[in-house]
């Protein structure tokens, strides 16, 4: 029998085919944990998934961990001779679990090329980043209301992009169009929760064409006018509001700085890798004290120059930003990173 | 005369002798503003106020040192300036004070749990209530449900310290009793409920620091000791165990300072009550000293100093 | 009295150089018995005690903690020890709040003389400590690859 690609799910079936995937994968869903958050959490049986609106962090942090061990180390002194120490390092496994990231929008998918640009294509390859990414099956569900603090279709992305997804889902009456895009996707067709789509084709073909979110940033030329900008004071005016805390990078989708420190305590450690954020004083800080980038003027041109010029400029045109908004709808002084690029162009 | 045209009459009259106003402007869209820099009086035809100003514009006092600045505040604002004045952390003649009886500014995140706020079409004030315009159609909110939780307890609705005043002086008609409300709730409930309830909403926080960023009176700022690593209070690392000791480094560094602007808590991305381990704070200090945090240009903080024989404090007998 | 057969414990205690150490000294020299689950640092005065040592004690994994300085009045610093006070006080009253049980963190005054007050406040401390138990755990983080 050959799969059909294009399947039928019921909302109310989703719990139970959450609770079947979570047999032979880990399954991650936005989840409910407070009044006003939502966030991926691996599906436990009772808690409230929330597929309706934006989840408050994105889905990085299931690929791209906060925090994640390297190795663990041990010194170990020789009871004889105390004077000779044995080292003894556990390297952490690099193979991932199968994992689902089920509910996911299409600025996640897309947060997570960009990460691909940095960490699988080369020439480096980050080995624990690509396991975990390899080992994922992302389910995308289609935005089909678009928030005031939205702008992916400005970056090149939109609401019904399928880019980096495996399955996506068109919210239909009662349910949802599942349509495979990958092989890994059609995997997961098979699940009886899946059933005939029949006449809901059309239905979410209508639904899909309803989605209108308007390209509402023009970025022709950004990448080179940001350059131009890059020793003005520009970046001081438009930074001043700004508090120069890591909301912006820690919920951003395509923020992919990282720290690798040795924590240890007594004669045991661990080497882990953190999220960094370039909107700290401490991220470009050298161990001279000299440091690059002082004030938040240069720390704030790096954020949207990273995103919006080098970005584009080293992987071939592609921008560092999925347009989900977070970074607007989640700084404490609402600086909105549209506005700074309207006023880039404008600018001088 | 409105109180609107009187702060920018009063800011077209002082613009020239500073370098800027600190103020607030309508935002991404009409729910939320965003401070404003007002350097050249074209600047001021956008400056709004509104209950929806709810920053504390002080905090970017000590960013201005040196230079004389012009700023907005509300009455708790206002704790945070006598606050800085008292650390001589900002200079008296360095800052323009145009202060602003309030009447409370709003919870965003109460909204937020009321009313899908991704979609705001429009806000407008209709007496005591908040109507907020969505493609659901319009909700009405009674304001006293969604102001800030600061301002359901205010003592100061007028600014304490200013050098212009928009508007007549108000007085509170809050019960003070309500202050510590919050805190009250927590600790009515056994050490283990209280640490399962701190685990349970810790354990979202993003260690991206925003409370401490949007604190007015974290004024180590970019020389934090949480970002130290010798000595070591914080790993890297995103371990709960991290997050509790970063609330309580920030919670103590603020003892007996905290002017319970609650721009930690307005701040935080992830919605954490955070202002209440602060306010416990607070709470304790008010109760041994008598102190509380900008209100007396002339007091000395109490932690700065102490008295021999210490009255409310009760040491244990062995 | 901490039997032979009860697990330890592990209590800190931050002592001041000038009295308690001294104290804690008079006792052992005067052969006083104690229970031994309390690991002493040496702090020069009980104003160098930052609360966050305290705090961080916990953290990493202590049971109890236990400040103790000079006298007031009698501090080698003259006032050292007030300031401690007040900070030390707030500090007990804070702690139960996130939920560290009160009685897990104490202050107290010892003189380099007092040897049998030092045996008393040890061996009480660690009493009480015992009757409260270990604390839940190492508030650990990080993560493996999920």
């Amino acid at each position: 029998m050959v799969t059909p690609e294009v399947r039928f799910l019921a909302a109310e079936k989703i719990p139970t085919l959450l609770k079947r995937l979570g047999e032979r994968y880990r399954v991650f869903a936005p989840v409910k944990v407070s009044e006003t958050t939502v966030l991926f959490q691996e599906y436990r049986e009772g808690v409230q998934i929330v597929l309706d609106r934006q989840t408050t962090a994105p889905a990085k942090e299931i690929i791209f961990p906060q925090t994640e061990r390297l190795l663990s180390y041990t010194y170990r002194k020789d009871p004889e001779d105390p004077q000779k120490i044995e080292l003894q390092v556990e390297e952490a496994p690099q193979s991932a679990p199968r994992t689902i990231i089920f509910g996911a929008r299409p600025c996640d998918a897309r947060g997570f090329r960009v990460f691909d640009s940095v960490f699988t294509a080369g020439p480096y390859e980050d080995p624990y980043y690509s396991s975990r990414r390899q080992q994922t099956t992302i389910v995308t569900i289609f935005c089909t209301q678009p928030q005031n603090t939205c702008f992916c279709t400005s970056v090149g992305t939109g609401p019904t992009d399928t880019e980096g997804s495996d399955l996506v889902l068109t919210p239909i009456t009662e349910g949802y169009l599942a349509e495979a895009i990958t092989e890994k996707g059609k995997e997961l067709l098979q699940d009886e929760a899946f059933v005939s789509a029949q006449e809901r084709v059309e239905e979410a073909q209508r639904a899909k064409e309803g989605i209108k979110l308007e390209s509402e940033l023009d970025l022709e030329g950004i990448p080179q006018r940001l350059m131009e900008l890059f020793s003005t004071d520009f970046w001081e005016r438009v930074s001043a509001k700004c508090i120069s805390c890591g909301a912006c990078t820690y919920l951003c989708p395509t923020c992919y700085c990282f720290n690798i420190t040795d924590e240890a305590a007594g004669l045991e450690g661990e080497r882990v890798r953190t999220w960094d954020s370039c909107m700290f004083y401490q991220y470009t800080l050298e161990a001279s004290g000299h440091n690059p980038r002082p004030t938040k003027a240069e720390r704030y041109r790096n954020r949207v120059g990273h995103k919006f010029s080098y970005h584009p400029i080293n992987y071939e045109g592609m921008i560092g930003c999925c347009g989900c908004g977070r970074c607007i709808k989640s700084c404490p002084v609402s600086l909105d990173i549209r506005q700074v690029l309207r006023e880039a162009k404008a600018y001088g | 005369m409105e109180i609107l045209d009187k702060l920018k009459e009063d800011i077209r009259g002082e613009l020239e002798g500073v370098s800027l106003v600190i103020g607030w402007e309508r935002g991404y869209d009409s729910l939320h503003t965003t401070p404003l820099f007002i350097r050249c009086p074209e600047d001021i035809d956008r400056l709004i106020w509104n209950p929806l100003c709810v920053h504390n514009l002080a905090s970017y006092l000590p960013w201005f040192k040196g230079r004389r600045v012009g700023i907005l505040v509300k009455g708790c604002d206002s704790r945070t300036v006598i606050q800085l004045l008292q650390e001589r952390l900002i200079q008296r003649e360095e800052v323009v004070i145009f202060g602003i009886p309030c009447q409370g500014v709003v919870d965003l995140a109460k909204i937020r749990a009321r009313v899908d706020c991704s979609q705001v079409r429009g806000v407008s004030f209709k007496g005591d209530k908040i109507a907020i315009e969505t493609p659901q159609g319009q909700r009405e909110l009674p304001l006293e449900e969604i102001l800030a939780t600061k301002c359901i307890s205010c003592q100061y609705p007028t600014p304490l310290i200013y050098d212009h005043l928009a508007g007549e002086a108000i007085s509170s008609h809050r019960p003070p009793g309500l202050l510590f409300a919050e805190v009250e709730k927590i600790e009515k409930l056994d050490p283990k409920e209280r640490f399962a309830y701190w685990q349970q909403e810790l354990q979202r926080c993003i260690r991206c620091y925003a409370c401490r960023n949007a604190c007015p009176l974290c004024v180590c700022q970019d020389f934090c000791a949480a970002d130290a690593r010798d000595p070591h209070w914080l790993s890297q690392k995103t371990g709960i165990g991290e997050k509790f000791m970063w609330q309580i480094l920030h919670a103590i560094h603020l003892a007996g300072r905290c002017t319970d602007c609650g721009e930690c808590e307005r701040a935080c991305p992830m919605d954490i009550p955070i202002q209440r381990i602060r306010k416990k704070i607070n709470k304790e200090i008010k109760e041994l000293f008598g102190y509380e945090a900008g209100v007396n240009l002339e007091v000395t903080p109490p932690l700065y100093t102490f008295q021999v024989e210490e009255p409310a404090i009760k040491e244990r007998e062995w | 009295m901490s039997g032979m057969e009860r697990k330890e414990l592990r209590i800190v205690g931050f002592l001041c150089n000038w009295c308690s150490y001294g104290g804690a000294d008079t006792a052992g020299v005067s052969r006083f018995k104690q229970p031994t689950d309390l690991r002493i640092i040496r702090v020069p005065c009980s104003g160098r005690v930052d609360p966050l040592l305290v705090v961080k004690a916990f953290m990493e994994g202590a049971d109890g903690v236990l400040v103790s300085g000079c006298h007031p009045r009698d501090c080698h610093y003259a006032e050292g020890n007030f300031y401690a006070r007040r900070r030390l006080e707030v500090l007990k009253r804070f702690l139960p709040f996130m939920g560290i049980e009160p009685g897990r963190f104490e202050y107290t005054w010892v003189s380099a003389s007092e040897g049998a007050r030092w045996q008393k406040v040890v061996t009480e401390f660690t009493n009480q400590i015992h009757r409260l138990g270990p604390i839940r755990r190492k508030g650990d983080g990080g993560g493996d690859i999920r």
